[in-house]
């Protein structure tokens, strides 16, 4: 017997996973996973394939039912009355297709009716949401012309064509050339600033760590951590990589002040330390005239945290 | 069920499937077997009534033979319109984010099986200009346009659910395919051979041996559901004032004719195959059979529409797990 969990309030809540549990057939694809995902924030899902990320953001779409636990999305369970859930929910699944004959368009203003957004308003929004991922120029060309990242930027609109209060992307960034992704964090930023909930799973843990405020890491179908990147950027002992003007200089004031260090590709790496323990070496190592140039992790703390979290796999 | 919605797949589907095909070759060759069918038959009929007497009144031999041509091709054509709609969209990935509108699930189903139904009665309207051409050539009585029309677009509409359905049901689109076309040939061919067995076996019961026993069998035949629905042809009177019965060489009129009397108790027949007058009344079977098809057309739809809906217990094929 499990003890009840507490609901938290629904109105920060855009997501609420409790317990949820799925089978396919022998395959237990999700274990009594639970996390939230509040409105106003962008939450990361992160975990090694099979994980069970994909099949949670099935559940949450409400196209997949779950063998035990519950969802809430904006509030309603998809399980209890699913199509309040699409009214309020907008999903984009890793694969997926789009109509190839139609134009873009014609793509997206199918999607707006079939949301049942009126006439005059789809109008308005079509256009403007080709503009938001700038394939204005293709409107009225047909989606097979389209490279993947292009349709891979129209389907992130048809995702949110209208304007759910929740959002799921499933590895929204594949696929995607460099400027596509900073677009693509800045408009997730903009969802969560304006209030919605976003859930975004990804492997590119660099693009992550930009634009989330939290993260859920799950394996094996359970959730393993669920922090916000606060927390993770307080808690993760990180490497760092310092350059100098002077390398030799800089190496004299390490052993001088006896920080253990080693050298890899010509930097300088300090072994892994808290992000206080960071800030007292850089004062130390500026204090005593080293002439650091630049000091930085050697990779994110969510790229850390993720190794370490998944680091006793077989 | 919202028509706005339904209306919205509909032309969605239709947009679709206009731009994937080379509609407007296909449409023109199917324009063009048409018009040699028909022409030929005239042909053939012209010379066939060589007294000259009743040739007049051929257009009921023509429509027929045309209206059978039309329901064959039909039957090979409306299969393949609805066969992979929902696993081909699966299969495309484009069914899963259609799941996730506001659309329902029935109103998914309706929409695509009147798109695909459409794009068969589209065919069949195009063969209007050739019954036209039959009724210039006598002795067609007009009823029997609208009642024969009417019953091939509900065949077509039946074998459409049916093989989307299959679609549903059926991961791959190559095994719902076939098996359309498996279910066309057992509807066509199936139902006579089991008529056939059927008779054998009904022959040797006792006490009363009869034909007439297993005619059921044969009543979900396309082929004697629209011979049986057609209104008959009266004996009309040539040009010399004989009486003549027009039907003849008219196959919807004599399938309908051999059908009826297998259900008529034993008569005695004329030296031309055709019954005696009978006090017995006719009974016709064709209500049963397209009773029957629409009976299973609508289960399909319904069939379809509960495949559509989620979420779902199971995993759309094509989904990986985890």
């Amino acid at each position: 017997m499990q003890p009840p969990t507490v609901i938290p309030e629904s109105a920060g809540t855009g997501i609420l996973v409790e317990d949820v549990t799925r089978w396919f057939g022998e395959v237990q694809a999700l274990s009594g996973m639970s996390f939230t995902a509040p409105y106003g924030q962008v939450t990361a899902l992160v975990g090694p394939n099979g994980a069970g990320k994909t099949t949670v953001l099935l559940v949450l779409a409400s196209l997949l039912s779950p063998d035990r636990g519950r969802v809430l999305v904006a509030g309603v369970d998809p399980a209890v009355d699913a199509r309040a859930v699409r009214s309020r929910v907008g999903w984009m699944p890793d694969a997926f297709g789009v109509y190839e004959q139609l134009t873009a368009r014609e793509y997206l203003r199918f999607f707006a009716r079939a949301y049942d957004l009126p006439r005059d308003v789809v109008a308005a929004r079509v256009p403007q949401l080709l503009a938001m991922v700038h394939l204005t120029e293709f409107a009225d060309r047909p989606v097979h012309v389209l490279s993947r990242g292009q349709k891979q930027r129209l389907a992130l609109t048809r995702a949110l064509v209208h304007e759910p209060r929740v959002v799921l992307l499933d590895e929204p960034a594949a696929g995607l050339d460099p400027r596509s992704r900073v677009e693509l964090r800045d408009i997730l930023r903009a969802q969560a600033a304006q209030g919605v909930a976003v859930l975004v799973s990804s492997h590119i843990l660099s693009e992550l760590e930009e634009v989330a405020d939290r993260v859920v890491f799950v394996d094996g179908g359970a959730t393993v951590g669920e922090q916000t990147m606060a927390e993770l950027h307080a808690a993760a002992a990180s490497a760092y990589r310092v350059r100098a003007a002077d390398q030799s200089r800089l190496t004299d004031v390490l052993r001088e002040k006896e920080i253990p260090y080693s050298t890899v590709g010509g930097a300088v790496e300090l072994p892994a330390m808290t992000e206080q323990d960071a800030a007292r070496t850089l004062e130390l190592l500026v204090t005593a005239g080293a002439g650091v140039v630049a000091f930085d992790r050697v990779r994110g703390d969510l790229e850390s945290a993720y190794l370490s979290m998944t680091e006793d796999r077989g | 069920m919202n028509a706005g919605h339904v209306w919205l797949v509909v032309v969605q589907e239709f947009r679709i499937r206009l731009r994937t095909g080379r509609w407007r070759v296909l449409l023109g060759v199917w324009v063009g077997v048409l018009a040699l069918f028909t022409f030929l038959v005239d042909s053939a009929l012209h010379a066939g009534y060589s007294s000259g007497s009743d040739d007049g009144l051929r257009g009921v031999p023509l429509f027929g033979a045309l209206m059978y041509f039309v329901l064959a091709s039909m039957l090979v054509i409306s299969p393949a319109l609805t066969a992979q709609s929902v696993n081909g969209d699966r299969e495309r990935g484009t069914l899963a984010t259609l799941q996730v509108t506001r659309l329902r699930p029935g109103e998914i189903a309706v929409g695509k099986l009147l798109a695909g139904w459409s794009v068969g009665l589209v065919a069949l309207l195009l063969s209007t200009p050739f019954a036209g051409y039959a009724v210039a050539r006598g002795g067609l009585p007009l009823a029997r346009i609208p009642v024969v029309y009417a019953v091939v677009a509900l065949l077509i509409g039946s074998v459409c659910a049916i093989s989307q359905a299959l679609s549903a049901l059926l991961t791959r689109t190559i095994t719902s395919a076939l098996l359309s076309y498996v279910v066309t040939a057992a509807l066509t061919v199936g139902t006579v051979i089991a008529y056939g067995l059927g008779v054998a076996l009904a022959v040797g019961q006792r006490p009363q041996p009869s034909e007439g026993t297993v005619w059921w069998l044969l009543a979900p035949n396309p082929f004697v559901i629209l011979a049986d629905s057609a209104p008959r042809v009266p004996p009309q009177l040539n040009r010399q004032g004989n009486v003549v019965y027009v039907d003849d060489y008219d196959p919807l009129s004599s399938v309908s004719r051999q059908l009826r009397e297998l259900r008529m108790p034993s008569r005695y027949f004329d030296g031309s195959g055709r019954a005696l007058p009978s006090t017995a009344p006719e009974r016709p079977l064709w209500p049963y059979g397209l009773g029957f098809l629409v009976l299973v057309g609508g289960a399909s739809l319904v069939v379809t529409s509960v495949r559509l809906r989620t979420p779902s217990d199971q995993l759309a094929p094509g989904v990986r797990v985890a």
